[in-house]
């Protein structure tokens, strides 16, 4: 006995002939339906990592950077090309961060003011953000700040009004007064949750108003592939300048977050598990009904000299074969969908889904092809080990049941 | 010199069912030579089905042995029976029983493809006994578009396909009418005769058991040689 007649007789059940059409609908049914249940799965993965890396970058960008060296005064100007001391190195500014309120006529936000040079915005910030007006242009001797659309919107002003604002000293023995500040630009980073709390301020502004408590720290942006070597950066810095510096990197003061974010993938990661050994038991059920339908025939098959092993490898095959083919094609529509999640986004965004505020809109897409299969792999193991146990019917099927049609 | 196929020695087969026995049969011995046709009438519910079916290493005998080419049938486990009943046995059925989805062609070719065949060698055998049977113009035909004389001579062809050493058949006119039976008498035994095999058959037509080297009876559990 060969596998010969195995996979023969697996080809003439992956495509029926003759009278057999429900069994035919049977097949494209079965891989339609482990479709149905891939294609939100990839699409839920594609969602998840753009989301989490989307956010996380838009923190990083705008908010803490990658790392913090904590030092007075600047260790570089403006000018100063980084990357001559390590590659991994995108960008350094010197920066000074407090908090504040902010006041319009009618009503006031609490922030996070961040006082920045305008060669902060460099090109890669540029790709977190879009502008109105043009950011931090000072114009007589008042502040300027630029607000996000969120905080504009809240207050009700717009470029070129006026907002006071009042910093919340560290020390109880600061004297604390309003000042007045001109709104020269607005932006948009496209993420509510920070928006909402983060203004930038003319650095030097910012050092007037937080003379004594003013938090000072160089922002350095690195290179995306090489974000696990924060440590080794600051030591090649450390060396190069012949200095120590105290630092803090971005998964540090965003700990929190950070955290939260794993967890939550872990945690669609075990449900995407559980869904998978649900459709697993599907895949055994259409490989139950398979040789439901054939109990005759298989009854022949032994009669005829079939072993167990050989009727077994057939339906087996068969069943994964349709399986793969439902896998495939779910995968394929899911990246296919996948790719457009920004329309899609855009859409139910503008269809005013409220709950969207807390999600990007938009985002750049990352396919974890790692995890996509794992997924898929995940999938096709529970499905083989669901199918053997149902294949065990084949073995109860006696060649004398063929007999009781005769 | 005839060599000995088959042997019953001693066989008894009993059904439970619940408290009571029901023996069918009983101490039963008989042996079958190699080239011969043997024919086995008897009533209905006699044993007949019961007694090819151990032949065939469908069923096993509840006491007793059978042993094939001086192999016993008992000893083997479930994958040796299967290769022994794929290569030494060709079944013929009352009703045919072909697989339905299948093509004449196909359904000939399976015993050929189960013994491990190359597909093209399986059809060339196949094509040469349907041609032979008079369906070469019905090779792509599924049994609902076949009669029940042609179906019954497919089934035939799928017996012989391995060349196997025994034809069993059940009641091989059984479900035929009087022109298709006949036809189908002279084809069994004449093709059998031709590929020099063994037919044991089991049957109420006289007609079809008189064709045979040897008639029994089966009568009150065991077989009785009918002169």
């Amino acid at each position: 006995m060969t596998m010969r007649f195995s996979m023969w007789l697996s080809g003439r059940l992956l495509v029926p002939k003759g009278e057999s059409k429900y069994a035919r609908l049977r097949l494209v049914r079965s891989a339609a339906l482990i479709a149905i249940v891939m294609i939100p799965l990839v699409l839920a993965l594609i969602f998840m990592d753009g989301m989490m890396n989307g956010i996380t970058d838009k923190y990083i960008l705008l908010q803490d950077g990658h790392i913090q060296l904590h030092v007075e005064d600047p260790l570089f100007d403006s000018q100063y090309d980084v990357s001559a001391i390590d590659p991994r190195l995108e960008s350094a500014d010197y920066v000074v961060s407090g908090y504040g309120i902010v006041y319009s006529r009618d009503t006031t936000a609490e922030v996070r003011i961040k006082g920045v040079d305008i060669s902060y915005f460099n090109e890669n910030r540029m790709t977190q953000l879009e502008f109105t007006g043009e950011p931090l242009k000072k114009e007589g001797s008042l502040a300027a700040v630029m607000l996000s659309t969120t905080i504009a919107q809240k207050l009700g002003v717009e470029v070129g009004q006026r907002v006071a604002f009042m910093v919340v000293p560290d020390s109880s023995s600061s004297v604390v007064r309003p000042v007045l500040a001109n709104v020269t630009a607005l932006y948009d980073s496209g993420y509510h949750e920070l928006d909402s709390s983060l203004l930038f301020m003319n650095r030097d502004d910012a050092m007037r108003y937080f003379p004594k408590d003013r938090n000072a720290y160089t922002e350095l942006l690195v290179s995306r592939d090489h974000v696990d070597d924060l440590g080794a950066i600051v030591a090649t810095l450390e060396s190069a300048m012949d200095k120590n510096f105290p630092y803090a990197t971005w998964d540090e003061f965003n700990g929190t977050v950070y955290q939260n974010f794993i967890t939550s993938r872990q945690v669609i990661l075990l449900v995407f598990m559980m869904i998978l050994l649900v459709a697993g038991v599907y895949v055994s059920s259409i490989a139950q009904e398979m040789i439901q339908d054939s109990m005759q025939s298989i009854a022949l098959f032994k009669t005829l000299g079939a072993t167990n092993s050989n009727l077994s490898w057939a339906y087996f095959c068969s069943v994964m074969v349709v399986t793969s083919i439902g896998l495939v094609a779910g995968v394929s529509l899911g990246l296919l969908i996948g790719s457009q999640i920004g329309v899609l986004l855009h859409w139910l965004g503008n269809s005013g889904l409220a709950g969207l505020q807390y999600y990007l809109l938009d985002f750049r897409i990352v396919i974890s092809w790692r995890d996509i299969l794992a997924i898929s792999f995940s999938m096709l193991v529970i499905s083989s080990v669901t199918v053997r146990l149902s294949l065990g019917r084949i073995r109860r099927i006696s060649p004398l049941e063929m007999l009781q049609q005769d | 010199m005839t060599k000995e196929l088959l042997r019953f020695h001693t066989v008894t087969k009993t059904f439970v069912s619940g408290q009571s026995q029901l023996v069918i049969l009983e101490d039963l011995d008989f042996v079958l030579y190699s080239g011969t046709s043997v024919a086995i009438t008897g009533k209905s519910g006699s044993g007949k089905s019961t007694l090819l079916n151990i032949a065939g290493g469908l069923d096993k005998p509840s006491a007793g042995s059978v042993s094939f080419l001086g192999r016993e049938l008992g000893a083997l486990n479930d994958k040796d029976l299967s290769a022994f009943r794929n290569r030494h046995i060709g079944f013929v059925f009352q009703s045919h029983i072909l697989l339905d989805d299948f093509t004449a062609l196909e359904n000939v070719c399976v015993p050929a493809l189960i013994r491990g065949a190359r597909q093209a060698d399986a059809v060339k055998r196949a094509k040469e006994l349907l041609d032979r049977v008079g369906l070469s113009d019905r090779l792509q035909h599924r049994p609902q578009k076949l009669s029940g004389g042609e179906r019954q001579r497919v089934a035939i062809c799928r017996a012989l396909v391995n060349a196997p050493d025994l034809i069993i058949a059940d009641e091989p006119t059984g479900s035929l009418d009087e022109e298709s039976s006949s036809g189908i008498e002279t084809l069994l035994t004449d093709i059998v005769r031709e590929e020099g095999k063994t037919l044991l058959m089991v049957t109420h037509d006289t007609q079809l058991a008189s064709r045979c080297s040897t008639v029994y009876l089966l009568h009150n559990r065991t077989l009785q040689e009918m002169e």
